[in-house]
């Protein structure tokens, strides 16, 4: 890993850091309205699956754009770039009875977490 | 990592304390905190997602205990101890000479 340069460092500190890919290769695999159920990693390092999300279906309601994957950019296993989105998911499709009908959450999900519904 | 920062939908936390005008640093050690870590970070030393997840390796019980900022001494202090831009011998030294100075 290299030093950032004056430029990079000044957007850092007055906007955040972003690992989005402005010119990607490819695009992200998913697109709005599609159904995606998410996978069962159990990694012993940094993910940003919660565990409580693991195995839920959900529907793609934005799509972010391409991004490094926190999960192998976290143990210098590269940027993995992928596909980034917010998907929503129904209250009672995460908490069962205790789900409020009408309520959902909307949480960021990689390619790497999803797989079509 | 199935780690105590994962703690969406668990039960018995208690409710979340809202401070009122809350300000950005509480105390000025924090302050340093925050520049030290913007200057690993721009100094290329570990990325943000490292640091997340060296701050989601502390022990549960002193994540639960600790305060924001003093997860993030002990993150930044874990990666550069990893990397070997510091060593845990150098970092006790440098605590004992700052103690004596206040002392």
């Amino acid at each position: 890993m290299s030093a950032l340069s004056r430029e990079e460092a000044l957007r850092l500190v007055g906007t955040g850091a972003t690992t989005r890919v402005d010119d990607p290769a490819s695009g992200p695999q998913y697109a709005v309205g599609d159904r995606v159920v998410t996978r069962n990693p159990n990694p012993p390092t940094h993910t940003r699956l919660p565990r409580y999300v693991r195995c839920k279906t959900g529907t793609i309601h934005k799509v972010h754009g391409v991004f490094a994957l926190p999960d192998s950019n976290a143990v210098g296993a590269g940027r993995n770039e992928q596909g980034c989105y917010s998907v929503r998911f129904d209250s009672e499709e995460l908490w069962g009875p205790q789900g409020q009908v009408g309520d959902c959450l909307f949480i960021d999900m990689w390619d790497d977490y999803l797989d079509p519904a | 990592m199935n780690g105590i920062h994962d703690c969406g939908g668990m039960d018995g936390l208690g409710p979340i304390d809202r401070e009122i005008d809350e300000p950005v640093f509480h105390n000025d050690w924090e302050r340093k905190m925050f520049g030290v870590f913007i200057l690993t970070i721009v100094g290329g030393l570990f990325n943000d997602d490292e640091f997340r997840q060296s701050r989601e390796r502390l022990e549960p019980v002193k994540y639960l205990q600790f305060s924001y900022y003093r997860q993030w001494l002990l993150a930044v202090q874990r990666l550069l101890v990893e990397k070997d831009v510091l060593s845990m011998e150098e970092i006790e030294e440098r605590m004992k000479d700052l103690a004596k100075e206040d002392g």
